[in-house]
């Protein structure tokens, strides 16, 4: 008999940010180096035209303000508090509404991928509403719910909901139907069943729902924002471009890079958690 | 699906039967536009068991021979309560089985392991299920992990562990709520023929400590002579008991015993009743490649 090995430092290196800090993998420290190493460079061969490209009267600076002038408003802004207080009510619409598509999406998920009547039913429905863009629906969604919190919340939900929804069904289809006798022949009741057999196995499939339901909501509210909002900070990059304050426009664009590639990491790190039990060959890409 | 309160049956045998298989048939119907040759003729319904009749008594291990797709699986599933019968029954100390009974555990040939339970949370699930409390659930797990020899091995995925030692995890989960009846359905067929055998002793050397009535599925005759009191032999599909065969060799068993006379003899008995039915078998499959799904 061969001794089972540890697989959990086996896994395929990925670029240095999307790698989770917990685990412990030298090869990827390595990798990681090399990437930021390689990839440094050109980060900041951009920089410096940016900064400087302006400044020599190559592109107008009224377009396009020097780095160093769109790093100084955002001191400011942060500074004074405003990034915060605008990344905060955009987080927290973003939250809501895919908060509410989690509670709504895996529940009708489970539902959908284990009885095919319910899934008969409601199929055709689902797949009419999904190939509609949240966005064509924004002012639907003004109309009925107004201009304020609830339109904005809306959309982040409608973002993220079917990213949920399909891949809990996918998950639930894709359950091993000998765990589902093993687990009936110990006695399993159908909660259970549910909460102990179909949903675990389905819980890579929707982590990796949910990470697209993340961004589509982030973005959503970003561009709702934009249209209609008089806070978020979709607000404060449109109102800075109407404004032709575009250092300000810049750092907020600079703010949202920053917090895409945080969420991505935290994203994939919380994906690497929930689905640590699996061979490591199977762990999908990022 | 909860666990079944059976309903009293005078099943008329002696109170040491804890099994009792009475005519046990099953037909399979085929999904539409699915069809099979039967006997020449296109049928759309498999006839699996054609009336099974067996006692097993209590703390009796029982293996079962058979052509492969003579019903053995779908035998276990019944007895399980996870299959109805299409007619007869099974009955489990007098009460007919018709759900996933308190008393019986299953084990499978590949494991069927929760991928994201750990070792000792897999031996737990039964206990959980049954709603034992957290530290006795645990406690009662460890017991068995410790048994099959897995100290050390509590937290390891069963994606960390090797075919043998999941196996091992799947008999101590299967073992750990005590049951009457454990029903194993080709458990060691996926092993290499080293880690098979050091299982069998080590399955009998536990039996030897609890004395639960197995019923053991196995394609290996060596396999069915070593662990039995008695092989039942199948016949090919429609399956039915075509013979027994009590095995008088000395308990505790050391794997040695496979070379002893005694042994050899069972193996050319065995093989005896079998090869007529193995060879009706492959016959029955040169029809059924006229499957047409
Ligand atoms: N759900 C089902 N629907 C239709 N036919 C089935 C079904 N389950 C089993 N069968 C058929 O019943 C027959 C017996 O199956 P079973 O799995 O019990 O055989 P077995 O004796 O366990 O074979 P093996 O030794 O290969 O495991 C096979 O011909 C199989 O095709
Ligand atoms: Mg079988």
């Amino acid at each position: 008999m061969t001794l089972a090995t540890d697989n959990s430092t086996d896994i395929p290196p990925r670029v240095w940010w999307s790698r989770p800090a917990s685990l412990p993998a030298p090869s990827s420290v390595r990798h990681a180096i090399s990437a930021i190493g390689l990839g440094l460079p050109a980060l900041l061969v951009l920089a410096l035209l940016w900064e400087l490209a302006p400044r020599l009267g190559w592109i107008n600076a009224i377009f396009f303000p020097p780095l160093s002038q769109v790093f100084s408003a955002l001191g400011e802004m942060i500074g004074s508090g405003l990034l915060a207080q605008h990344i905060g009510i955009s987080l927290q619409r973003a939250a809501i509404g895919f908060g509410l598509a989690v509670i709504v999406a895996i529940p009708l998920g489970l539902l959908m991928g284990r009885y095919t009547l319910f899934e008969k039913i409601s199929d055709f429905l689902v797949q009419t509403l999904r190939n509609t863009s949240q966005f064509a629906l924004l002012p639907v969604f003004i109309l009925v719910l107004g201009i304020g919190e609830a339109s904005k919340i809306a959309i982040t939900f409608y973002a993220a909901v079917f990213f949920l929804l399909i891949n809990t069904i996918v998950g639930v289809k894709s359950v091993d139907p000998l765990h589902i006798k093993a687990a009936r022949s110990m006695g399993t009741s159908d909660w259970d069943l549910f909460a102990k057999v179909i949903l675990p196995s389905a819980v890579p499939s929707i982590v990796a729902g949910a990470r697209l339901g993340v961004k589509s909501s982030l973005f959503s509210v970003i561009a709702a924002e934009m249209l209609a909002a008089q806070s978020g900070i979709g607000y404060l990059i449109q109102n800075s471009s109407l404004m032709l304050e575009t250092d300000r426009m810049y750092a907020g664009i600079l703010t949202l890079t920053f917090i895409g590639f945080l969420l991505n990491y935290g994203l994939v790190a919380f994906e690497a958690r929930a689905t640590r039990w699996r061979a490591s060959e199977d762990k999908g890409a990022v | 699906m909860s666990l079944a309160p059976v309903s009293p049956l005078p099943v008329g045998a002696p109170d040491t039967n804890r099994i009792a298989l009475r005519d046990v048939r099953k037909t399979f119907q085929l999904k539409p536009g699915q069809s099979v040759t039967l006997d020449g003729r296109l049928s759309d319904r498999i006839p699996v068991l054609s009336g099974v009749d067996l006692d097993i008594r209590q703390g009796e291990f029982v293996t079962i021979v058979g052509p492969s797709g003579s019903g053995k699986s779908v035998l276990l599933d019944i007895i399980a309560g996870l299959t109805q019968a299409t007619n007869g029954f099974a009955a489990i100390d007098g009460h007919k089985v018709s759900r996933p009974h308190r008393e019986t555990a299953y084990v499978f040939q590949q494991y069927a392991l929760f991928p994201w339970r750990t070792a000792l949370q897999n031996i737990e699930y039964p206990l959980e299920v049954r709603g034992v409390g957290r530290a006795a659930r645990r406690e009662r797990a460890q017991h068995f992990l410790n048994l099959f020899g897995l100290k050390g091995f509590e937290d390891r995925y069963p994606s960390q562990l090797s075919g043998g030692m999941q196996q091992r995890v799947a008999i101590a989960r299967a073992l750990a709520t005590d049951p009457q009846v454990l029903l194993m359905d080709e458990p060691f067929a996926a092993l290499d023929a080293q880690t098979r055998d050091i299982l069998q002793s080590e399955l009998l050397r536990i039996w030897e400590q609890i004395r639960t009535t197995v019923v053991f599925v196995t394609h290996s005759i060596d396999e069915a002579i070593f662990l039995a009191d008695r092989i039942v032999v199948m016949t090919a599909r429609p399956a039915q008991v075509k013979e027994t065969i009590a095995v008088d060799l000395p308990r505790p068993r050391d794997i040695e015993i496979r070379n002893s006379a005694a042994f050899n003899a069972y193996r050319a008995r065995v093989w005896d009743a079998l090869r007529e039915e193995v060879s009706k078998a492959q016959r029955d499959w040169a029809l059924a490649s006229a499957y047409n799904a």
